[in-house]
């Protein structure tokens, strides 16, 4: 048990470090509330960083990285959120879809979509949840009927991350409807300009880019070859997304809650006795979550299946939104007018939502980790 | 970097298990309890079977802080009566930060003396009145002194009789063996980890104990386990463990690295015992409530776990007073 740097790690975060710092603009830091929106550096980061091979760096070079070991990737994922580096337009594309694309499409999915959407210059949704069907994924009801070499699709979509901005999105069907409900699931590429696809931005409660959208599906074609994994094993492709969605949410969480933590070290002079400890606990929760992380790395590198893992979404969260409700107690009256920090209150309330929600992570832990009945 | 137990490590650790399992079951905790003497055969087989090496803290031979955190687990979650928290964790530890002049005491704790440590910002001296040398840190200094004339132990009736409590007071004419500077709160690193590590261990043993018996119990014509209320509350249990045995790895493995910073170091420790310090707490009384009117039993082992958590959880600091310090030793606060 050795928490030092290996010779390995310490170089590739240099270097990394260095082609950050030579990437972003000088004034990044001091105007990083203004940067954080700007989607053209953020365009521009993801498409250097795939050239660069900084962009999912435990792969091979022409998928954006230059085959790290996990260790070394994880050491860049983590420095990267430590220097705020700019935040990938749309995350989801590299952190969930590109995964599922290499572990699940057969090479011609590949060849066609792996280089676009690592690059950013196709975005892709996660057409998961349907007003019907959000923690019970599995009661999902849009439908595919297969005819021929197609099938068609009716049904409804929501809650659908910036689908009106992406190209592509993974769909989630039913194609055996006299399955039980896990087994009857596809997961289908779906072309977002396909006939018969509408798209309808929801208008959120805060001034967050990443509007989420309904979608409505009416008659679509989809083409057989566009299944992700077979016909009805879409429930495995889920949940392996869901695995890399929350390996994702993690390291995001933790990011917002250093910076949180920081913003309120900055008002050190002026805080109570029970609001440092109050930052003491969100210390600890951050520094627990990058432990977490490593030790959950070290169990999946010794080949045993981490149950440390299943812990980090509902930690990561749960700590986010407490971080963000000290920081406005630690503003008091300043923070009445404070827009950011209503907004990062604000935001950190979807935490505990996406992903799956914190009751949903409880039952898992209760289940899986405590091997406890259902309910 | 590997943040897990090397295959020594792992071996050590389930040695320590099996003779634990077998020579320390809850009957010897219960009737450490009532009968002061009922712990000293298994001390003797612990400094028999070399564990008391640990007071070493030699990190280049296999018995360093790692090690030492990964038995202190085993004896926390068996509950164990016996004084090697204090003595290799509390009192070896204070001597290391003292550095190589203190180094004799540290042998002479690993041949089996019982040691304690004595800190003035604490209200007691956990295994005081079992020591055969006790470690005084107060205003910047550590001193050894040996329990005799010039030492008064005034036995506190705390909640846990298996590993008793002392207030201990040195007066003038105490026999100080050697008197070093120490820099507080630096020197309290490794006791705060080992501290934690404790709680870690009787945390996970507790949460077992609830999750054994929430997935046999049945009311309603269902196994209680399957009540979500029930089940969060173990869930919670299970993240707020698993927070602090990162932490204490975290805090432990700094602790291990010559070459960290001294102030890093006691400011992880401060983490990881106030972390450890919640988890017990909280699955001590989530595993009370999840055994129903059994667990207010004296007959049900849950109590021996319960007072053992309530009486390391104010040690050295409480969980509440260690996040404040280590909150406001960033921000300069105070
Ligand atoms: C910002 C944001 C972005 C999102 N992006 C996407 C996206 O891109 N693609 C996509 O498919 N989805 C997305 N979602 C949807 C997200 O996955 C769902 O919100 C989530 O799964 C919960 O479903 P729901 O909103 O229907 O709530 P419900 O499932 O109706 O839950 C409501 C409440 O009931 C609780 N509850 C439900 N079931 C249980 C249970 N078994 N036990 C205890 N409590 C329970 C929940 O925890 C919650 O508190 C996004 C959500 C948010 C907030």
């Amino acid at each position: 048990m050795d928490l030092r740097e290996t010779e390995e790690q310490r170089a590739v975060r240099a270097d990394y470090a260095q082609w950050l710092s030579d990437f972003l603009p000088a004034d990044y830091y001091d105007k990083y509330a203004d940067y954080r929106w700007d989607y053209e550096l953020r365009k521009a980061y993801q498409l250097a960083s795939f050239e660069a091979g900084w962009l999912q760096p435990a792969w091979p070079r022409e998928h954006g990285g230059r085959a790290l070991g996990p260790l070394e990737a994880l050491t860049v994922r983590l420095e990267s959120a430590m220097r705020a580096a700019p935040k990938l337009p749309n995350i989801q594309g590299v952190g969930v879809v590109a995964p599922g694309l290499r572990s699940f499409g057969t090479s011609e999915q590949q060849e066609r979509h792996l280089v676009p959407v690592l690059r950013g210059d196709e975005w892709w949704a996660l057409g998961m949840s349907e007003p019907g069907a959000g923690s019970d994924f599995a009661g999902l009801r849009t439908r595919a009927v297969r005819d021929g070499d197609r099938y068609v699709v009716n049904g409804q979509k929501i809650w659908t991350t910036q689908a009106h901005e992406s190209r592509f999105a993974t769909l989630y069907v039913r194609t055996d409807p006299d399955a039980p409900k896990h087994r009857g699931i596809s997961c289908l590429i779906l072309d977002m300009e396909s006939p018969g696809v509408t798209t309808r931005p929801i208008r959120m409660a805060t001034i967050t880019d990443e509007t989420f959208c309904e979608v409505f599906l009416d008659d679509v074609e989809i083409p057989v070859t566009s299944v992700l994994g077979a016909e009805n094993e879409g429930w495995k492709v889920a949940m392996s997304s869901l695995d890399h969605e929350r390996d994702m949410i993690w390291v995001m969480n933790w990011v917002e809650i250093s910076r949180g933590v920081r913003e309120v070290q900055k008002r050190g002079d002026s805080l109570d006795d029970h609001q440092l400890v109050e930052l003491g606990r969100r210390m600890a929760d951050a520094e627990a979550l990058r432990m977490t992380g490593y030790r959950s790395l070290t169990s999946s590198l010794r080949g045993d299946r981490s149950k440390e893992f299943f812990i980090l979404k509902l930690l990561g969260s749960e700590s986010l939104q407490r971080t963000w409700e000290l920081a406005a107690t630690v503003a008091g009256a300043d923070g009445l007018a404070d827009g950011a920090l209503a907004f990062e209150r604000h935001d950190a309330l979807a935490a505990t939502l996406y992903g799956g929600t914190s009751e949903v992570q409880r039952n898992i832990i209760g289940e899986r980790v405590l091997g406890l009945p259902k309910g | 970097m590997d943040v897990g137990f090397s295959e020594g490590q792992l071996e050590l650790r389930a040695a320590v298990r099996d003779v634990l399992a077998k020579e320390c079951p809850p009957a010897l905790v219960r009737s450490c309890l009532d009968d002061s003497e009922a712990w000293r055969p298994l001390w003797q087989r612990a400094v028999d079977l070399g564990w008391t090496g640990l007071a070493l803290l030699d990190d280049d031979n296999g018995m360093g802080v790692i090690e030492l955190i990964a038995v202190l687990e085993e004896l926390g979650a068996a509950a164990a009566p016996v004084p090697l928290l204090s003595s290799a964790g509390l009192a070896a530890g204070a001597l290391r930060a003292a550095g190589p002049a203190a180094a004799e005491w540290q042998q002479e704790l690993a041949d089996g003396a019982v040691g304690a440590l004595c800190v003035d910002t604490s209200p007691g001296s956990l295994d005081a009145s079992r020591a055969d040398l006790l470690v005084v840190i107060a205003g910047g200094e550590l001193s050894v002194v040996r329990p005799g004339a010039g030492v008064v132990l005034a036995p506190l009736d705390a909640v846990d009789p298996s590993r008793p409590m002392a207030r201990v007071t040195v007066e003038t004419d105490a026999s100080t063996e050697v008197v070093l500077p120490v820099s507080v709160p630096a020197a309290l690193a490794i006791p705060l980890t080992a501290t934690a590590a404790e709680l870690v261990g009787l945390a996970t043993r507790v949460l077992d104990i609830a999750v054994a018996h929430a997935g046999t119990r049945e009311q309603f014509d269902r196994v209680i386990g399957s009540f979500q209320g029930i089940k969060h509350r173990l869930a919670d249990g299970y993240v707020a463990i698993e927070r602090a045995r990162g932490l204490t790895y975290a805090a432990a493995m700094l602790a291990a690295d010559p070459d960290a910073d001294r102030v890093d170091a006691w400011r992880a420790a401060a983490l990881a015992k106030a972390a450890a310090g919640d988890a017990a707490t909280e699955t001590t009384r989530a595993g009370v409530q999840v055994l129903g009117a059994l667990g207010m039993t004296w007959e049900h082992d849950m109590h021996l776990y319960l007072r053992r958590a309530w009486q390391l959880s104010p040690l050295l600091g409480d969980s509440a007073a260690l996040y404040r310090d280590a909150a406001s030793s960033l921000v300069g606060a105070r």
